[in-house]
């Protein structure tokens, strides 16, 4: 059982969502888009403290490429205006190119780094970005438990 | 015509907005059909083609500004808020660029509101840098659209003006044929133009100085930022060119994609375990080390909040201390940092005397409560009476069971555990296990000194006031230093919900006093009642703990005040305590009983601010809780002596007044009531309780 490969969107027979951690934005430096890097506690036991700080660090840097006044939101800027806005009908804007590559860099994340620690990072786009959403499983097989996540220290997986 | 979905159409949110498409569109067709022709002829075919320009400028940022996503935040999940929605305190502060802003807690969304997010109760969405709700484009204007609405102002006042000013032109060219049908139709637009000029101008102007500041219109009408620093400012230029040149912003409200599947299967690499050393952080309010063990870093992030100076509590709210210590059921701090609660930490070392022991000897079944409190040194005390708060219904049944042993207990034992259950819920959370705890203690070692007394009373502002409930035997210096404490947050917090409080602890020491009978079949549907607006009125609006520095330093001199006066007052009032005690109906109306014969009964009303004042000067009109106010006078006595024999200064003047009867004579003399209206109109004493609720009592 435990060895079974199921997709998480599936019936999850070897793992099991036990808790969800939630990193908030940093607003130290105003409303741009950016998340703390704090660790939270209950990954401790789950993933080492520099993979997570690269993850958000990289997440943040994204966020503030996408927002980045300068030349080519000029350029979007005065196209839009020029064309009446009718552009955004076929063009993609700025953010929304970071946005996919945020998204694909989120994916490969998961499916590299967390997903084999039993965790799932969710796209902070789907919360409104306002926080980044990190669920962590359990094994099923070895805890009957689906409380805190620091429970899960307990139960090793096999 | 509603529909079943809830959602009903209301045809009349559409009216400003058809008014305006009419109006822009009709105008400025009549202007192309019936002026342009001429001019075009006489100045030249440049005049209709920048009225074109304009005008499809114009069209094109109204409508953007109309259906463009304003920055809508998609509501939270359940999982998201589980923590947050009863626990949370009202507000949340961050701190921005060296500026301490504060988050709101928004209902509705289940989250805190970032910074410059509104909630529009039009939309019922919160909106990201929300400006306003525009009627005119039946739009929130947000951060998505904002620079689109600011657009279509600039335009259209370049639209009005170009189109003023050309059917000026035509009629001054014109004026000798102002009936024919051409010039009539100019004279009509250039009306139109002239009229709605005035407000758009003005409109326009308003958010050109807006924009050059950096507020939005929310911020601007509501004065957040009058006569201090906007955070969120970045110069002029700087301001300008984010609204002009800043980057579309997304949707958050998309559908969601479909993500690609990943798979999650154990075995799960874990991190070494020297990767996991946890480090007990001890400080100095042993809050801290109590946690550490388990959420360390959201300690960490605690303390980076500790350093918020703390903002004004809501007066409604007082609730809750938020998240981390709500969670002390399984004696581990989420990973949730919530601001409220390192504000506490800074005024909590005085309460460290209070001894820990008593919890567990108390035996409660506050199973989560008794390890986290083993672990805790004597400072943890106070912290764990945090995590109590956040679990109202928690005490209910260890209420009964030690209400019980309680010899206190008369026959009114139900009475007695069921109000001082709902006064457990009326509290807001407070310290479920703590409570339980304290009542054993209570009962053995000081049977007189009900465990409602000193220490119920302190539980009115919340969680603080718990530590002396759980300590019966504290000393009363202590329990006095503890109640000051808390009295220091109450009294930025919520008066309102400690005379409801008292009254429900006056309940049970009433029954002691053995007057009880009479009145107990009285009490429980008044505290029933009582108690039950106070959950309600907690629950939707958490307070804040974060300003409680201040809070506790006003509140600290104001007691020391309060006790001086006291002591003063005590030495010339006896006279009038009799008074205060018997008139039942005094009370009513000196105490803003009221309301509902409850001792300042807080939620209905500013009551504890300054109720007797307003009371005494009413005389005595409140009939409704007149039937009550007997057992009230009684409850107030019993309060008061219970109150005095732990020797708490804190009393406010009507109290102190009790306490002399509550000492002399439980059935004060009647005759002393007639004397005793003149002076209560006399002075109005700002008195601190028990609880650190402050109250204004004219005596």
């Amino acid at each position: 059982m435990a060895t079974e490969f199921h997709n998480l969107q599936e019936l999850r027979h070897s793992a099991s969502l036990a808790n969800k951690v939630f990193v908030q934005r940093d607003y130290s430096e105003g409303t741009t888009c950016k998340f703390q890097t704090k660790f939270p506690s209950e990954l401790e036991s789950r993933i080492e403290r520099t993979l997570f700080e690269d993850t958000v660090k990289t997440l943040n840097n994204y966020y503030a490429e996408a927002e980045k006044i300068g030349g080519q939101s000029y350029l979007e800027g005065c196209l839009a205006c020029a064309t009446a806005y009718l552009i955004f009908l076929c063009m993609e804007t700025r953010y929304e190119k970071v946005l996919k590559k945020i998204a694909k860099y989120i994916q490969e994340q998961n499916e590299k780094v967390y997903a084999p620690r039993g965790l799932l990072i969710t796209d902070p786009i789907e919360r409104g970005m306002r926080v980044i959403e990190i669920s962590i499983y359990e094994d099923r097989g070895s805890s009957g438990s689906s409380s805190g996540s620091s429970s899960v220290s307990g139960s090793t997986a096999r | 015509m509603p529909d079943s979905a809830g959602k009903r159409f209301k045809p009349t949110k559409y009216i400003p907005v058809s008014t305006a498409a009419a109006l822009l569109v009709g105008s400025t067709t009549l202007f192309f059909v019936f002026t342009c022709p001429w001019l075009t002829k006489v100045i030249s075919p440049a005049v209709p083609l920048y009225n074109g320009l304009v005008f499809l400028f114009v069209l094109a940022n109204f409508s953007l500004a109309t259906f463009m996503d304003p920055g809508v935040y998609p509501r939270a999940d359940e999982d998201e808020d589980k923590d947050d929605d009863f626990r949370a305190p009202l507000y949340k502060n961050v701190e921005i660029k060296g500026i301490q802003v504060r988050m709101k807690w928004c209902a509705t969304c289940h989250f805190y509101r970032p910074p410059r997010c509104s909630h529009c109760s039009v939309c019922d969405n919160c909106v990201e840098d929300f400006d306003h709700h525009c009627p005119w484009v039946n739009n929130c204007i947000g951060r998505r659209n904002y620079r689109y609405f600011f657009l279509f102002l600039l335009s259209l006042t370049i639209h009005m003006v170009g189109v003023f000013s050309f059917g000026l032109i035509f009629v001054l060219h014109h004026r000798e044929r102002l009936a024919t049908l051409h010039t009539t139709v100019t004279l009509v637009v250039m009306c139109i133009a002239g009229l709605f000029f005035i407000p758009v101008m003005g409109l326009t102007g308003f958010h050109m100085v807006l924009v050059a500041r950096g507020r939005t219109t929310n911020e601007q009408v509501t004065g957040k930022f009058r006569g201090g620093v906007n955070p969120f400012t970045r110069g002029c230029c700087g301001n300008v060119e984010y609204v002009l040149c800043s980057p579309l912003a997304p949707r958050y409200t998309l559908d969601p994609r479909k993500k690609p599947h990943v798979k999650i299967q154990p075995p799960f690499i874990r991190p070494d375990l020297s990767d996991r050393q946890i480090t007990i952080k001890v400080s100095d309010n042993g809050i801290q080390g109590i946690i550490s063990s388990k959420s360390k870093c959201s300690l960490d992030g605690l303390d980076d909040k500790e350093t918020q100076p703390p903002l004004p509590p809501k007066a409604d709210r007082y609730n809750q201390l938020k998240g981390p210590v709500t969670s002390s059921e399984d004696s581990s701090l989420s990973g949730k940092t919530h601001p409220s609660t390192p504000a506490m930490y800074k005024y909590r070392p005085s309460f460290g005397t209070i001894p820990k022991v008593h919890y567990h000897a108390a035996g409660e079944k506050v199973s989560h409560d008794t390890s986290a409190i083993l672990e805790e040194g004597v400072r943890g005390h106070d912290y764990r009476s945090e995590p109590n708060l956040d679990l109202p219904e928690y005490t209910n049944t260890p209420l009964h069971r030690s209400f019980q042993s309680s010899p206190l207990q008369l026959d009114s034992d139900p009475i007695n555990s069921r109000s001082l259950s709902l006064k457990q819920q009326g509290h807001r959370r407070p310290e479920k296990g703590q409570l339980p705890a304290l009542q054993p203690h209570a009962v053995t070692s000081t049977p007189y000194k009900s465990v409602f007394s000193p220490n119920t009373l302190s539980n009115r502002n919340g969680s603080l006031s718990y530590d002396s409930l759980l300590n019966p035997s504290i000393s009363p210096a202590t329990a006095n230093e503890c109640m000051a404490h808390r009295g220091m947050h109450a009294t930025g917090f919520h008066s309102p919900y400690l005379p409801t409080k008292m009254c429900h602890i006056r309940e049970p020491e009433m029954q002691r006093q053995q007057v009880a009978t009479a009145y107990s079949p009285v009490m429980p549907p008044r505290g029933m009642g009582r108690q039950s607006p106070h959950p309600r009125d907690r629950d939707p609006s958490p307070v804040r703990y974060d300003n409680l520095s201040q809070t506790i330093m006003a509140s600290i001199q104001e007691r020391k005040e309060i006790e001086e006066r006291e002591k003063r007052q005590m030495l010339q009032g006896r006279s009038q305590t009799h008074i205060y005690a018997q008139d039942s109906g005094v009370f009513d109306g000196g105490y803003v009983l009221s309301h509902n014969a409850c001792y300042p009964d807080g939620p209905r009303g500013p009551v504890s601010r300054g109720p007797t004042s307003t009371n005494s000067s009413q005389g005595r009109p409140h009939s409704p809780a007149m039937p009550r106010s007997p057992s009230y006078s009684h409850q107030k006595f019993s309060y008061i002596s219970a109150l005095e024999r732990t020797d708490s200064p804190r009393l406010g003047g009507p109290r102190e007044a009790m306490k002399v009867n509550g000492q002399t004579d439980c059935h004060p003399s009647t005759h002393q009531g007639a004397t005793h209206s003149p002076s209560r109109h006399s002075n109005v004493k700002k008195v601190t309780g028990v609880g650190g609720t402050t109250y204004e009592i004219s005596v």
